[in-house]
C-alpha cells in the first residue's frame, strides 16, 4: 500500500528493511523515489547500529575466557548431577566407636533413672490440670476475645521459609492498607546508604 | 565485529504448531543424539557430545542472557541454569521441534525469574557500591582515533539508552529478532504469543528506536 502523498509509509519501510516480502508496487516507487530510498536507508542503518551496538556491549562482557569458564562450569554441574551427597560424620572423633552391649552397668541404672522421672512428671502434669475447679488450659485459651472478621490475622512465619519466600511475604505485607499508613514514616526514616554516605 | 553464522529459516507455522522440515539443524541434530545417549543410559557420552551444544549456542545465549539482565555475573547464571536445566530434562525434549526456540524459552523464563528475584532484593537489601561489574557501552572500532572513539563511544551509550527505554515485551521481542537472529516464527514459539503479535511488538519497538535515536541527534 503507497501511502495518500506517494511515499511508502514507515511500517513498509521497516518490513523492507526487515527482509519481508517487497511487492511489486513498492518496488517500483523504490525505483523512481530518492525520499523513499534514503528513509529506508536511515532505517536500515538505524537497525544495524542498535544490533551492533547491543551485540558489542554482550560480546565484551562475554570475552572468550569468560565464556570457556562458563562452559567449564556447566560441564562440572551436570558431572556433579546424580552423584550421591558426601556425608561428613558430625562429631567426627566421636562417632567413631558406637555404644554397644558393653556399656557400664551403673550408666543403664541412670538411664532408667531418668525414664522413670520423666514418666512420673507427665503423670503429675496430668493430674494438676485434670484437678477440679480449674478450667483446662484449652477453655481459657478459647475464652479470649476473637479478631473482628475482617482484620488482618498474622500469619505464622515458619523457620524454614527461603529468603526468596521471606521477601515475597515483606511485599504483600506492605502492599495492604497497614504498610500505606506507615510509608510517611518510612520516608522519614534515614536509610543506612545514606548514612552512611554522610 | 563477529556474528553467529546464519542458521537454517524456519517455514512459518502458526504459534504452538512444530515447525515442519525435514532438515534438522546442527543444534537440534545433536540435542536428539544428546537425547538418545541419555536414554540409552549413557550419560558420559550424553556429557560430551551436549559439550558441543553448549559451545553451539553459548555466546547467542548470553547476548540474550545479558540484554535481559543486564549484569554479567546474572546472565553468566542465567546461561548455566539454562544448559543445566536442558540436560536435566532433555528426556522431555521434541526432536519434530528446533532445539533452539525450546531452549530460548527456557533461557528467557530463566532471566525473568531472576530479574524477579533480583528486584526483591535489591527492594530490601543495602545496594552495594554503584561502581558494579558494569561494561562501557563503546562498541569495539577497528579505527581508534580519539575523536573517531569519542563519538562512537557517546552513540553507543545513547542506543544503549533506547534499548533500555523499550517496555519489556518490545525488548525481548527485539532482542530474540535482532540480536538473537530468531525469525518471528520462532519468538512466537518460544514466547507463546501469535506471530502477529510478535511482528507489532518489533514494529514498535523499531519505531521507537527511531524515535528516540532521531530526538538524540
Amino acid at each position: 500500500m503507497i501511502m495518500a502523498h506517494g511515499h511508502l509509509s514507515d511500517d513498509q519501510l521497516i518490513e523492507i528493511c526487515l527482509d519481508r516480502s517487497l511487492g511489486a508496487r513498492e518496488r517500483q516507487h523504490l525505483d523512481v523515489c530518492p525520499d523513499c530510498v534514503g528513509r529506508r536507508a536511515d532505517i536500515a542503518q538505524m537497525l544495524t547500529d542498535v544490533t551492533d551496538t547491543v551485540v558489542a556491549e554482550a560480546d565484551a562482557a562475554f570475552p572468550a575466557e569468560r565464556l570457556a569458564r562458563q562452559q567449564a562450569r556447566i560441564l562440572h554441574r551436570l558431572a556433579q548431577d546424580g552423584r550421591p551427597g558426601r556425608v561428613i560424620a558430625f562429631p567426627a572423633t566421636h562417632a567413631v566407636e558406637p555404644p554397644g552391649p558393653r556399656a557400664r552397668p551403673g550408666m543403664r541404672w541412670m538411664a532408667g533413672a531418668a525414664a522413670a522421672g520423666m514418666v512420673i512428671g507427665l503423670l503429675a502434669g496430668h493430674l494438676v490440670h485434670d484437678l477440679p475447679g480449674q478450667a483446662p488450659l484449652a477453655q481459657v485459651v478459647s475464652s479470649r476475645p476473637r479478631p473482628a472478621a475482617g482484620a488482618p490475622a498474622l500469619r505464622a512465619v515458619s523457620t524454614t521459609l527461603t529468603e526468596e519466600e521471606f521477601l515475597g511475604q515483606l511485599e504483600l505485607a506492605t502492599q495492604g492498607s497497614a504498610g500505606r499508613a506507615l510509608r510517611p514514616l518510612d520516608d522519614l526514616t534515614p536509610r543506612v546508604w545514606e548514612v552512611s554516605a554522610r | 565485529m563477529p556474528r553467529t553464522p546464519p542458521r537454517r529459516v524456519a517455514a512459518p507455522a502458526a504459534a504452538g504448531s512444530p515447525v515442519q522440515g525435514p532438515p534438522l539443524s546442527k543444534d537440534s541434530a545433536i540435542a536428539a543424539d544428546v537425547k538418545a545417549l541419555v536414554m540409552s543410559g549413557a550419560r558420559d557420552a550424553a556429557r560430551e557430545r551436549f559439550a558441543d551444544l553448549v559451545a553451539l549456542q553459548q555466546r547467542r545465549a548470553v547476548r540474550i542472557a545479558y540484554q535481559y539482565l543486564r549484569d554479567v555475573h546474572d546472565a553468566d547464571e542465567a546461561v548455566q541454569d539454562a544448559f543445566v536445566k536442558v540436560f536435566t530434562h532433555i528426556a522431555s525434549y521434541r526432536e519434530d521441534l528446533p532445539f533452539e526456540v525450546w531452549f530460548t524459552r527456557i533461557l528467557v523464563n530463566g532471566c525473568l525469574d531472576l530479574r524477579k528475584a533480583r528486584g526483591r532484593r535489591l527492594r530490601w537489601a543495602v545496594p552495594m557500591s554503584p561502581a558494579g561489574d558494569t561494561v562501557s557501552h563503546e562498541p569495539i572500532a577497528p579505527d581508534p582515533s580519539p575523536e573517531a572513539r569519542l563519538v562512537a563511544a557517546e552513540r553507543g551509550r545513547q542506543i544503549a539508552a533506547a534499548v533500555e527505554q523499550l517496555p519489556e515485551r518490545q525488548r525481548t521481542v527485539f532482542t530474540l529478532c535482532q540480536v538473537a537472529e530468531h525469525s518471528t516464527s520462532e519468538v512466537s514459539q518460544a514466547l507463546g504469543l501469535s506471530e502477529a503479535t510478535v511482528r507489532v511488538h518489533l514494529f514498535r519497538a523499531i519505531r521507537k528506536l527511531r524515535r528516540l535515536l532521531e530526538h538524540e541527534r
